[in-house]
């Protein structure tokens, strides 16, 4: 806690540092400038410019405005208060691939290195680079015991995205259930990993055996009960239509060839339903854990953070 | 002295210059640049009447991508900085235009109640009152709509018995009938929409299925006539009672456009003639 207090305070007199050299800016010529060179307060007028369309919540017209800026000519503080600042706009605009590329070329010394860590991994994540996210995690180190806790919970939430149990209940080890700003997260946490590991994966094979069996069995096997039921009703009719041409006109009879065509054409339809219903549940189940997982990895982020 | 006098002389000339740079980018429609410009005006925080300017340009540039609602948002954010009030009334009169462009009708009625309120000696513009108009219309509320149109034709001298487009309402038809019609007589409900043709392809469809199950019954094939012919008449006939509601929705529509455009287009011709 107290390295995050620290840390807040970084965050802080960085705040003061642009205001001081905002308020020392001489109001001479204040249109950017096309050349390589970048005075100092132009670079933090245009700085606090972006900040002032942040808070107008303008991300896109934020990102124009930092994107322009020519990087090249920068003391390393300030390319990385311009990379933090891109990369934050490019967050709250939803422009992940952006919002992870500046981020973590947040520079370490940078008081806004952790939470760039922290947001340019998670958006890593969310994109689907779990093993990029995860590792760099793992190599971040941490000043305190709240920002390690978190560190935990993010890695835990990684590890569960990649199913990686064995890796979840070493990260877990981590989680105390008594800080205010993450106990939530971590008891979903053991929740979600409990789930996903009780989730039984069922057979595609014996699906389409059931629907064979009794047409639609397959599908409530599955877990989509309506969909069994739905696909019930026309197949019996048609096997219904089907006896009634057979059993009035034999055989040979347009009628029962017609409707036992039609009664084919369902009965191996819906056992090749069933087959892939399986798996469409299957991913249903999946990303919605997934986006709970990113839900609560995101949460505790915002809470120490902000 | 001197050198505060330097420095505002400087900035003015600057902000200036800004303002002319955004003008330039918005004369050659690169109005999300533009945008961005006007915004750096309004930020430099220069006079008065330099950001008065800049809200407008922000705002034509908003218009001009048809981001009404953000044009709303921003001019209200506009409206609580100190702005003399000459320019926060034309503000305000912008604000009333987007929100009826952005479909904000309700929003629109309130604020040109606020504009009315807060500007008790000024008088509208015409187009305010033509806007309130269309509003109401946009609403259905025609009484109010009617009082404000004979205000307005009152107001501009206009012999109000000769126009009277609210004295012929749209006559809209009953959902809730339509689909009593078709429940009780199929294609009933379509006819009362006024789409005969569909009327006939949904008495056609019934009665096939009626006739499919009748026929089959009577020759033994009683399945087929649950299954097909009951089927295929349950079907269409459910259908039909669904179809009726939504074509007299579309009929009711059709005719609330068409009256309000008349109206619009008198009203147009009035204020502008």
């Amino acid at each position: 806690m107290k390295g995050l207090q620290v840390y807040f305070l970084g965050f802080a007199i960085g705040v003061n540092m642009l205001m001081a050299g905002h308020l020392s800016a001489q109001h001479t010529e204040l249109v950017p400038s096309d050349s390589a060179s970048m005075p100092e307060e132009n670079f933090t007028h245009e700085l606090r410019f972006a900040q002032y369309l942040t808070d107008k919540d303008a991300f896109e017209e934020a990102i124009f405005v930092l994107s322009n800026l020519n990087s090249l000519t920068l003391t390393v503080p300030q390319r990385d208060s311009l990379r933090y600042s891109l990369g934050w706009n490019a967050y709250s605009a939803k422009q992940l691939g952006l919002a992870s590329r500046s981020l973590l070329t947040v520079s370490s010394q940078s008081p806004y290195y952790l939470k760039s860590q922290f947001f340019g991994n998670y958006s890593r994540a969310f994109q689907g680079q779990t093993d990029s996210a995860y590792a760099a995690l793992n190599q971040l180190t941490v000043p305190d015991a709240t920002l390690n806790e978190l560190k935990a919970v993010e890695l835990a939430g990684i590890s569960l995205l990649k199913r990686d149990y064995d890796a979840f209940n070493q990260h877990r080890q981590g989680f105390t259930y008594a800080s205010y700003a993450l106990s939530t997260e971590e008891k979903r946490m053991d929740d979600y990993a409990h789930k996903l590991q009780s989730f039984k994966r069922k057979s595609p094979v014996l699906a389409g055996l059931y629907s064979a069996v009794v047409p639609g069995l397959g599908k409530i096997y599955a877990g989509k009960k309506r969909q069994g039921i739905a696909s019930l009703l026309p197949i019996l009719s048609m096997g219904l239509l089907t006896y009634e041409g057979l059993r009035k006109d034999g055989v040979k009879s347009a009628r029962f060839i017609s409707f036992g065509t039609l009664f084919t054409v369902f009965y191996v339809g819906n056992i090749w339903g069933s087959v892939l219903s399986v798996k469409i549940k299957r991913n249903e189940f999946n990303r919605e854990y997934d986006n709970k997982i990113l839900f609560d990895m995101h949460i505790p982020m915002r809470n120490l953070f902000q | 002295m001197i050198c505060i006098f330097l420095c505002v002389t400087c900035f003015s000339k600057a902000q200036t210059r800004w303002l002319a740079r955004a003008d330039s980018l918005l004369a050659q429609k690169a109005y999300f640049e533009a945008s961005v410009a006007y915004e750096r005006v309004l930020f430099n925080n220069a006079s008065p009447q330099i950001n008065f300017q800049a809200a407008l340009g922000k705002t034509q540039c908003l218009k001009q991508q048809s981001l009404f609602a953000n044009a709303v948002t921003f001019l209200s954010g506009q409206l609580a900085a100190a702005y003399p009030d000459s320019l926060s009334y034309r503000l305000r009169y912008e604000q009333i235009l987007c929100a009826y462009l952005a479909g904000q009708f309700e929003n629109t009625l309130s604020t040109i109640q606020q504009l009315t309120y807060l500007y008790p000696d000024q008088s509208a513009p015409p187009l305010v009152s033509v806007i309130q108009i269309l509003s109401l219309n946009e609403l259905q509320r025609w009484p109010e709509a009617s009082a404000a149109y004979q205000q307005l034709l009152t107001w501009q001298g206009i012999d109000t018995t000769q126009h009277q487009p609210y004295q012929q309402l749209p006559k809209l038809k009953s959902q809730k009938k339509a689909q009593w019609l078709s429940t009780f007589l199929p294609g009933g409900g379509q006819f009362y929409a006024g789409k005969p043709g569909e009327a006939l392809l949904s008495i056609a469809v019934q009665g096939a299925g009626l006739y499919f199950g009748i026929t089959s019954f009577l020759q033994g094939y009683y399945i087929s006539a649950w299954g097909i012919g009951a089927g295929l008449f349950g079907s269409f006939h459910m259908g039909g009672v669904r179809r009726a509601e939504v074509l007299v929705q579309q009929h009711n529509q059709k005719k609330i456009k068409s009256f309000n455009e008349q109206v619009k287009a008198q009203l147009l011709e009035t204020v502008h003639p």
